[in-house]
């Protein structure tokens, strides 16, 4: 089914910055964002006042008990927005999940719209002080959380576990395999002088060693917590001709959402296949090309089981080969050749900036701006999320 | 079992909470539909009707593992002790794909596999609440 997309390749990224990636910025989560949200601005050629629409997703990522306090600990659009002493003509946050694509897709259709003309789209991440981030103490098990949390599966990693297992168990995959994806991801991930893992690159071994936490998920398996921010600037095609960054290029968006009622962050294996399967329709119809088009797909790693799944529902591997294609390089960004999936380093190797790896890497590929690490590439994809309640963006140097 | 979260019933779940104390698993079904929900949600997911009014009735508890994990870290209160705790996955007999998790009693992980066929058993609780659980059916019992 063909998909009617007026917006289509209508809307560039023109501008972009990003802060270190740390364990702890030592201080309010919002006073980096709105330095780099200046920095991201001005790299755009543009003045705060130009800037119109204010898009993102502010959700602190963490089971634990923490609170959300806006300008501390997250960061919401009307937040920054102030900040920057703009009456903005559009402000409004992402809810789901897969927070960058989804915010990415509010910016364009602001802007296709007419409702904004320049927007700024950033995500700001937090890392909570103390080493339980995912721990609760609560003893009382109230609304959704009561058909789970007294047997135990809480948080993302019994999630993670139980459908990395069940791919495990219906394909053959094996805990190599996962490491593979960790060992790509963070030698990639050494390479940037911004990532928590700079310079720390591990081998197969180190994986291995690495403890379980909910099996087949060990430690390794899963992003760093970090403090971070990232800000990207997008507008009209047309106007992006005025500035002074070579535009990339919003060729499509998707996303999609569960069909099936479950318990809470019960993920079945299928559920993933057959919402991620549309999620790609959705996105190869709008975006008018498919998975042999692109060659810089960026897939999710905030888990490293992701990887597979991505590289499956987009259609780069058949489903259940995933694991073989990955162990038996399908994904080394060192091999001419190869799908460089993981060659930003993705979630794995920057530390847990939910999509903004992927989004940063096909930014700057396709910007011509990746320095030293600079790839020949035209068309980019970025995930974000598990398949079937994230969502993608198709990148393109040129309209398409 | 000390001191672990215990399920809070709220204005829908009261019935399968009872159910579970008296050693029942009584899953929730659609008075207009009559399909088996859960969790209760507050439109039927099945037919869409805006007042349910689940019946809860008694299953068979029988099933078979879809996925299971093996938790090797608490996150809460109570688990550390009985670490390394082993959750399964399993689809109901007789329902529509229809999942309940819960840790598999009396038995490690190796050696399981998807598909396998277990029967409900219950957790008890230091407070005196029961909680779903599972365990491996005998041989040749297995489940739709």
């Amino acid at each position: 089914v063909k998909e009617g997309f007026a917006a289509r390749s209508k809307v560039a990224i023109v501008g972009y910055s990003h802060s270190p990636v740390v364990k702890s910025f030592g201080r309010p989560l919002g006073a980096v964002a709105v330095e780099v949200a200046r920095d991201a601005i001005a790299d755009a050629g543009l003045r705060p006042q130009d800037v119109d629409g204010f898009c993102a997703s502010a959700l602190l990522p963490t089971s634990g008990d923490h609170a959300s306090v806006d300008g501390v600990t997250m960061v919401t659009p009307n937040w920054l927005a102030a900040q920057l002493g703009v009456n903005p003509r559009y402000a409004t946050g992402f809810q789901g999940y897969g927070q960058l694509p989804g915010s990415v897709a509010l910016a364009v259709n602001a802007l296709v719209s007419g409702a904004a003309d320049y927007v700024l789209v950033h995500r700001a991440l937090h890392n909570p002080v103390g080493k339980s981030y995912n721990a609760s103490g609560r003893l009382d098990a109230r609304g959704d959380l009561q058909w789970t949390m007294p047997q135990g599966f809480f948080g993302p990693l019994p999630m993670i576990g139980m459908l990395a297992n069940e791919y495990c168990q219906r394909h053959g995959a094996t805990r190599e395999d996962l490491g593979a994806i960790v060992v790509e991801a963070r030698k990639n991930g050494a390479r940037l002088p911004w990532s928590v893992w700079h310079d720390r690159p591990i081998d197969l071994d180190d994986y291995l060693a690495a403890p379980l936490i909910s099996d087949p998920v060990c430690r390794l398996d899963c992003d760093m917590p970090v403090d971070g921010v990232a800000c990207f600037v997008l507008t009209t095609a047309e106007r992006a001709g005025d500035l002074p960054n070579k535009p990339v290029y919003v060729a499509a968006y998707a996303g999609g959402a569960p069909t099936r009622h479950r318990l809470p962050l019960h993920w079945p294996l299928d559920d993933v296949y057959e919402v991620g399967a549309e999620t790609a329709r959705r996105l190869w119809s709008r975006a008018g090309i498919g998975p042999g088009d692109v060659d810089l797909p960026q897939l999710y790693d905030g888990f490293s089981p992701f990887v597979w799944l991505w590289l499956e529902v987009l259609g780069f591997c058949p489903v259940g080969e995933a694991h073989r294609f990955v162990s038996g390089g399908g994904i080394d960004s060192d091999v001419p050749g190869a799908l460089p999936a993981l060659s930003g380093g993705g979630a794995l190797g920057n530390g847990r900036m939910h999509g903004v790896p992927q989004m940063l890497e096909c930014y700057r590929q396709l910007a011509g701006r990746a320095g030293a690490r600079q790839r020949d590439a035209s068309v980019a994809v970025a995930c974000h999320a598990s398949p079937h309640l994230g969502g993608a963006v198709v990148y393109a140097t040129e309209p398409i | 079992v000390t001191d672990r979260p215990v399920p809070v019933p709220d204005d829908t779940s009261g019935p399968f909470w009872q159910a579970a104390d008296e050693g029942r698993l009584a899953v929730a079904h659609c008075s207009v539909c009559h399909h088996a929900i859960h969790p209760p949600a507050p439109v039927c997911p099945a037919c869409g009707a805006t007042e349910p009014a689940y019946v809860f009735r008694a299953v068979s508890g029988r099933g078979v593992v879809r996925s299971w994990t093996v938790l090797r870290q608490a996150f809460l209160p109570g688990f550390a002790d009985d670490l390394p705790v082993v959750l399964v996955d399993v689809a109901l007999e007789g329902t529509d794909d229809l999942r309940l998790i819960g840790r598999l009693m009396y038995a490690p992980a190796d050696g399981l596999r998807l598909g396998a066929a277990v029967e409900v058993a219950f957790e008890h609780l230091d407070d005196g609440s029961a909680i779903p659980a599972f365990a491996l059916a005998p041989e040749g019992e297995a489940a739709t």
